[in-house]
């Protein structure tokens, strides 16, 4: 017998001596504000006030240097509407954001599904998916400029086994964002993993079990049983791994410095480009608060979409 | 915590860890704590804070300096803190609107014209006219890039150039003569393409193309050499749009583009293994990249000319400077003081002897002295000889940032094809007159 | 008895082990690529590491790396002030986040769903942006309200990140697809809110929480901005930051600085390769079957 049955069971057996007392609503709004209040209050602290802060930066001109910073009224986002670097960096963070966030979903929920059994060496796979978290990106970043160098790297060698001629990766401006993507669903892989895995130990094998004498599929079974049972933490993942694509820096930091020709300059390295190169601070904060819409909105898409299609068996 | 104690067989086990990890915690904090008291207090001297970025001989050298100081001063005690270079400008600025900068750091030349413009930022003009101190006799393009607008914001901390470095044994394996003091692009292009091995995946020469500064200054050289300018005097619009712009950039097109002999290289980092692995013939590179090259036989030589034209044979430097903070007058005499203790010249032979950097200052570079850097690290002499070569620095102007942008988008797009000389030329001539329009108004 | 060996013997063509070994062997290798990279730097002699491409098989094992990174710099130091960071990180995540996770997922008060909006979008700008902000009201807490949690001190490291809108929202989700019953009978029987929260769901939660500790354990063990920012003594560094002590400007030491990388991921892996089975708890031990 496990924990919680047998203290539900001890519980259900001696009937409940104040249960006529309990006032549900005030002590439920008692408890919620008590609950979240301590976390809470370090993440606003840390977090909400940063935020406001910036917003207020991005009025301002402010070169960091100075420390004169004149309120400019809307100069700033007016400047960003008229500047086709702008532009470009919001294609390239949605095309990223496109392709990286599904492709990390897909490879992270096929490696889970396989993963999560009982066979030899099981443990070791997960560490080897767990561990792709842990690399640093300059390892990382260093390993995947040479698999997609165009003379020596790994790729183009295997392109010319297929006959496929060798291509220029990261030396194309048309490639290059592509090669960052693939680089970034490698290094993602194993948080997808990991969080999948967690909610997969939440599919009780009995309804699996259950579709499997009613004669469905092993395929159909996942799609019907399994799948809607993941969709909270597919939510979750969609959210988390949105909310960091569109806030790519790292990668692109370390390995094409937003090059070649723009082509991976997405909107978060403009912004430090512009704050840390260039010394328009104000700028940048507004670049911030125009990328913060971006993904408040899509966050609230998410949110909404998910709420249609997310299974809480509660 | 509660949320341990499940009651059953695993629940027993994560209790036990939950208490291993508690004791672990309290273990930790308390030792955490104990340091904490200890730090702070600097008695009676000064303590000078300095945020360097020294590594391997150079972090040794330099703590060794360190100490031989705060001997000779008692009370004294530099305090130095190593932040990665690249990292010094985010963490300065951080800690100047917190109020709490260093009293030293050590910051890239190419930020002194926005540097110049912090308030807490040491005016250094007087202190480096200063009996003893003998400015002039740190090198020309130092001397420039310690100086915003007439006022000289850092002492010199670092020195380099471009050169070629090339790989004797290729040269050799190709026919070819190593190149010559009096060489010239034509002859760099023609020895590039017979370098050039598609069989052996061998290279006749590479260049970086991120599109950054390190793309940019690679081909300001050539520029220069060609006779041209960056900016017009008064550095409010271009002057690289000229015909000796478009030499430069047609010297470079033809290897990348027409005869295939140059590596590009997109992230600035694979160049110099390529090198070292004997897969490229001639690099033009600076002297930090000759220690990384064990594996092979190089040369260096100084920079090939264009003949026919005023520019002669030339380079560019991109030197580093220290940086005092105003923390008050007796932090900032003291700084002051060590900075220039640092820089003379027993300190920079020492320093230049242990670490192969070239030296700071024109004095210490005399022929025996280079000799002996020469034992240590063949070639280094001919970067410290090309000092003398370094005829102009970079337009000293806040916006050259934006410039360089602009500049290294235009070197890119010609070397990947993307577009010919002289429309890139053009447009990148409009966009620098624009940016500059912009930042004047 | 494995699973998939008690399947065997219904099938007609048999593998000599689970065919997800075909899957997970190539995908495993793929994953693992740049760690083969990372240790066989780490054993080269410089010469050998800076070659390109890479050499994957050195002519012999350079394990002085490891002795001379060490010496390099305080490791021991950097060692103690992460494991102190990280450690005190995950404890708090998980008491807080626990915490405010279950009353966003289970608990109706005013304000809820502003507040958990609020949380999230403390997600959405980046940092570039908020690090002054960050840094100035770090400064003022530590001259303020308390000198421990101010610039240059380790609670500094610690405090910003006691608790995580990724864990509130992660365990959040996961608290939702546990079923309410248990809690409403345990409601029912008189339990406190508390109590039913420890009793009941976190029991049920290990796996998240679990998966939580790792994360969290992880992101702490590598942050380098925020510690690159408040630290300005060699003496409360981390171990990202004396990680880039072994890469100047122009040149990097490769082969100490994929050393003392080995050294850092060393701990992450062994506690990730210890604790993993408490990840992946079948459903009939947390008494989840049958529901």
């Amino acid at each position: 017998m496990t924990a919680p049955a047998a203290l539900l069971r001890k519980r259900l057996e001696s009937p409940p001596a104040r249960a006529g007392r309990r006032r549900p609503r005030a002590s439920e709004q008692l408890a919620g504000w008590a609950f979240v209040t301590p976390g809470v209050a370090i993440i606003l602290l840390f977090g909400a006030v940063p935020i406001v802060w910036s917003a207020v930066m991005s009025f301002q001109r402010n070169n960091l240097l100075t420390g004169k910073t004149p309120y400019v009224g809307l100069r700033n986002y007016r400047l960003m509407l008229h500047d086709p670097v702008v532009a470009q960096a919001v294609q390239h963070t949605f095309v990223y954001t496109a392709l990286f966030v599904p492709g990390t979903m897909i490879v992270g929920l096929f490696l889970a599904v396989a993963m999560n059994r009982k066979i030899r060496f099981i443990s070791f796979y997960r560490t080897a998916a767990y561990a792709t978290m842990a690399i640093s990106t300059i390892s990382e970043a260093i390993v995947f400029i040479w698999l997609f160098d165009p003379s020596y790297g790994v790729v183009n060698y295997f392109l010319s086994l297929v006959g496929i001629p060798p291509q220029q990766f990261l030396n194309s401006p048309s490639q290059a964002l592509y090669v960052i993507v693939a680089m970034t669903i490698w290094g993602w892989t194993g948080f997808a993993v990991v969080i999948y895995l967690a909610a997969l130990q939440g599919v009780p094998q009995m309804l699996v079990d259950a579709a499997a004498v009613d004669g469905a599929s092993k395929w159909t079974t996942f799609r019907r049983v399994t799948l809607p049972l993941l969709s909270p933490a597919s939510l979750f993942l969609a959210v988390w791994l949105t909310i960091n694509a569109l806030q790519l820096f790292d990668e692109v930091f370390l390995s094409t410095q937003g090059g070649p020709l723009n082509a991976t300059t997405v909107l978060v390295y403009y912004l430090y480009e512009q704050a840390f190169v260039n010394f328009n601070f104000g700028y940048a904060s507004a670049i911030a608060y125009f990328l913060f819409l971006i993904i408040l909105v899509v966050t609230a898409i998410q949110f909404r979409v998910g709420r249609r299609f997310t299974y809480y068996r509660s | 915590m509660a949320w341990i104690r499940g009651g059953n067989e695993d629940g027993m086990r994560t209790h036990w860890l939950g208490v291993a990890a508690a004791s672990c915690v309290v273990a930790l904090g308390l030792a955490a704590c104990g340091s904490d008291a200890s730090s702070g207090g600097s008695g009676g001297g000064h303590t000078i804070s300095i945020w360097e970025g020294w590594t391997g001989a150079e972090a040794k050298a330099f703590a060794h300096l360190v100490s031989v100081y705060q001997k000779q001063n008692p009370g004294t005690t530099v305090s130095s803190l190593y932040v990665n270079n690249d990292n010094t400008l985010q963490k300065v600025l951080t800690a100047v609107r917190g109020g709490s900068p260093p009293d030293i750091a050590y910051l890239y030349g190419s930020w002194a014209p926005n540097v110049a413009q912090i308030p807490q930022v040491v005016n250094l003009t007087k202190v480096v006219q200063g009996p003893g101190v003998n400015w002039n006799d740190f090198w020309v393009g130092e001397r420039d890039v310690a100086t915003v607008n007439g006022k000289v914001i850092g002492i010199p901390a670092l020195v380099d150039n471009l050169a070629v470095v090339y790989n004797k044994t290729l040269f050799a394996q190709a026919g070819l003569a190593p190149p010559g003091p009096g060489w010239t692009w034509q002859q760099f292009v023609a020895d590039a393409a017979k370098l050039t091995n598609p069989a052996k995946k061998q290279f006749g020469t590479a260049y970086v193309t991120p599109g950054s500064e390190d793309t940019v200054w690679h081909w300001e050289v050539l520029l220069w050499e060609a006779g041209g300018q960056i900016l017009k005097p008064g550095n409010k619009q271009a002057a690289f749009g000229s015909p000796a712009g478009l030499q430069a950039l047609t010297t470079l097109r033809q290897m990348a583009v027409t005869n295939h002999s140059m590596y590009l290289d997109p992230t600035d980092s694979a160049y110099a293994n390529l090198f070292n692995s004997g897969k490229i013939g001639m690099l033009v590179t600076g002297p930090w990249d000759l220690s990384a090259f064990p594996n092979v036989h190089d040369g260096v030589q100084i920079m090939p000319a264009f003949p026919g034209t005023s520019g002669g044979h030339q380079t560019i430097s991109g030197p580093d400077n220290w940086v005092i903070f105003n923390n008050g007058a007796s932090q900032t005499a003291a700084a002051e003081k060590f900075l220039l203790w640092l820089t003379a010249p027993a300190q920079v032979k020492y320093w230049s002897l242990a670490t192969g950097d070239l030296p700071i200052r024109r004095s210490v570079a005399a022929p025996s002295f280079l000799q002996a850097m020469n034992k240590s690290l063949p070639g280094v002499d001919t970067f410290v000889t090309n000092l003398g070569n370094v005829h102009q620095a970079r337009p000293q102007i806040a916006s050259y940032p934006k410039v360089s942008q602009i500049i290294g988008n235009m070197v890119v797009s010609v070397l990947l094809g993307k577009s010919q000389p002289q429309a890139a030329l053009n447009s990148a001539a409009q966009q620098v007159n624009q940016a500059l329009a912009a930042s004047n108004g | 008895m494995t699973a998939s060996a008690q399947a065997l013997p219904r099938r007609r063509f048999r593998l000599p082990f689970s065919p997800w070994h075909l899957v997970l062997v190539p995908a495993t290798v793929a994953l693992l690529f740049p760690f083969v990279w990372l240790i066989v730097t780490s054993v080269e002699t410089p010469a050998e590491a800076l070659h390109f491409p890479p050499i994957l098989i050195p002519h012999e094992l350079h394990l002085a790396n490891y002795p001379n990174a060490l010496a390099a710099a305080p490791f021991g130091r950097f060692f103690l002030n992460s494991t102190v960071v990280a450690v005190t990180t995950v404890l708090s995540n998980l008491v807080l986040c626990s915490l405010a996770g279950y009353a966003f997922a289970r608990l109706r008060f005013l304000g809820r769903g502003l507040l958990f909006a609020v949380i999230m979008t403390t997600l959405m700008v980046p940092f570039q942006v908020t690090m002054i902000p960050q840094f100035i009201i770090t400064k003022w807490l530590g001259v303020h309200v308390l000198a421990q949690v101010g610039i240059n001190h380790i609670g500094a490291l610690i405090l910003p990140n006691a608790a995580t809108a990724f864990g509130i929202f992660f365990l959040r989700q996961f608290f939702k697809t546990l079923p309410i019953e248990y809690e409403e009978s345990a409601r029912v029987d008189g339990a406190s809110r508390l109590k039913v929260l420890w009793r009941i769901v976190l029991p049920l939660s290990v796996p998240a929480l679990a998966t939580l500790a790792a994360l969290t354990f992880l992101d702490s063990w590598n942050n380098f901005l925020w510690p690159l920012i408040v630290v300005t003594s060699t003496d409360k560094m981390t171990l990202p930051l004396g990680l880039a002590t072994f890469q100047g400007a122009h040149s990097t030491e490769w082969t100490l600085l994929m050393a003392a990388n080995v050294m850092s991921l060393a701990p992450m892996l062994l506690i990730f390769f210890a604790a993993q089975r408490y990840f992946i708890r079948s459903v009939a031990a947390t008494g989840l079957a049958g529901t």
